[in-house]
């Protein structure tokens, strides 16, 4: 259990430059589209009329007072919670309101049906920084331990979705012949997005051939089931590629693209730490220390 | 150190699991991640035909998508998320008259004069020759001033 806290939680050289760089990277990714999902989720609620499916805390308060100017008011409040312990690395407790508020806003957007999961990772790595600011504190530490904390979730998330696949349906879940049913759904979403609908290169293949159309559901339901293993340090680049293969293989087949989750894990899941050491020489060429009062700690 | 971020991993992790297990699988952002689970299963989802001539007689048919898939209303280009109109048109069970307006007002079709938009309900399924078929249902055809509903499904209201 220890050995897996390590892999988690250490990092080789935690007072390098690449280490500050990869841990401020990822806070900076949490905070920028934290402020993105907010905004455009605020934007678009002044449209909502009623809660169809209520979400989270939405089971439990009316969330219809938020489709209004209230929803912006949120907004701004998470921004200042955000931008706060972000820049001037100070009261970063504030992490701890913006977290829930984030889950407000989000209850609030996603009332009408769908239950998207794209902002979740984001979601998860804003709870590590806001339990961070209230049980580690020391920006040292408390950096890897919000990173140490979404590599965890991101883990159980993934490992998760793959049995909840074999849970509901069973070992048949990759038969290709569902993924021609995904095909067809995912095909009406764009024509009414869009107006029009393409099938692409992909998409062809596998409906024309179940054997196909099985070994890519194949493919994706094992680079899901062995997502924990992102756990481990040493496994983590290999799962992390097989992760953002899955993902490229989902937004070709069924037109989903899970931008954030692909920009994270690119963030997460390599040593980029131990690659910027390696050239630390010549990173103290550049104006670094300009720069590293504000965007390192 | 180690002893406490255990105990904090620990803490969340009994939340994350009491949370999803008494509220479906969801309490955002903990997730069993449930999407694309029911594999094979029928589905239901929803466009809008941007109708020309509402005297054609199979207006109010059931009929395939390639009947009608060359003249869907682009939703984006009208400030429309096609997700929640799908999930509005196929997950309401009870069309009552607030439900009706609910799905006029999203379409603001009051600004739109001359246009007559038709809110119609696709679903798909695999037939037992194991291919996809896609089917447009008809639901409510919106006009700047009416709204009519499809008399094959609403016979007595």
């Amino acid at each position: 259990m220890d050995r897996l806290l390590r892999n988690l939680f250490h990092f080789e050289a935690p007072q390098s430059i690449g280490t500050k760089i990869q841990l401020r990277a990822f806070e900076f990714f949490t905070v920028i589209y934290t402020l993105l999902y907010t905004w455009e989720w605020a934007f678009y609620v002044p449209r909502l009329s009623d809660v169809v499916l209520p979400l989270g805390v939405a089971n439990y308060l009316n969330v219809e007072i938020f489709f209004s100017e209230l929803a912006t008011v949120n907004a701004i409040v998470i921004t200042l919670s955000c931008l706060i312990p972000l820049l001037f690395k100070r009261l970063r407790w504030l992490y701890v309101p913006a977290f829930l508020l984030f889950h407000l806003q989000y209850v609030t957007r996603f009332s009408q049906g769908e239950i998207p999961h794209s902002a979740n990772l984001v979601a998860f790595s804003l709870m590590g920084l806001a339990l961070a600011a209230v049980f580690v504190r020391d920006i040292k530490k408390s950096l890897p331990f919000a990173f140490g904390f979404t590599i965890f979730f991101l883990g159980l998330g993934y490992t998760s979705a793959a049995i909840s696949k074999l849970v509901a349906t069973g070992i048949t879940w990759p038969d290709g012949q569902h993924l021609w049913l995904w095909i067809g759904e995912k095909s009406i979403d764009i024509l009414s997005k869009t107006g029009e609908f393409q099938l692409n290169w992909l998409q062809e293949l596998a409906l024309s051939s179940r054997f196909i159309a099985t070994v890519i559901l194949t493919f994706g339901l094992v680079a899901e089931l062995l997502g924990f293993l992102v756990w481990w340090k040493h496994l983590r680049p290999y799962v992390t590629l097989a992760l953002i293969g899955m993902h490229i293989g989902i937004d070709l087949t069924m037109n989903i693209f899970f931008k954030t989750f692909t920009i994270q894990l690119i963030i997460m899941g390599f040593p980029w730490n131990r690659y910027i050491n390696n050239f630390s020489k010549r990173l103290r060429s550049l104006p670094l220390k300009a720069f590293g009062r504000y965007l390192l700690y | 150190m180690l002893e406490k971020y255990k105990r904090i991993i620990g803490a969340v992790l009994l939340i994350n699991i009491l949370l999803v297990a008494t509220h479906e699988g969801e309490f955002w952002p903990f997730s069993i991640y449930p999407m694309f689970s029911q594999a094979g299963k029928p589905w239901s989802r929803g466009v809008v035909e941007d109708v020309r001539d509402t005297t054609r007689s199979d207006l109010w048919e059931t009929k395939p998508i390639e009947a009608i898939d060359n003249r869907i209303l682009p939703l984006e280009e009208y400030g429309i998320h096609e997700i929640d109109f799908a999930n509005y048109i196929s997950k309401t069970r009870s069309w009552n008259a607030e439900k009706i307006n609910g799905l006029r007002t999203t379409f603001q079709i009051d600004d739109y004069p001359g246009k007559m938009w038709m809110a119609t309900r696709v679903v798909g399924s695999i037939n037992e020759q194991d291919s996809v078929v896609i089917k447009a249902i008809p639901m409510f055809l919106f006009t700047p001033d009416s709204t009519y509903k499809n008399p094959n499904l609403f016979p007595n209201k």
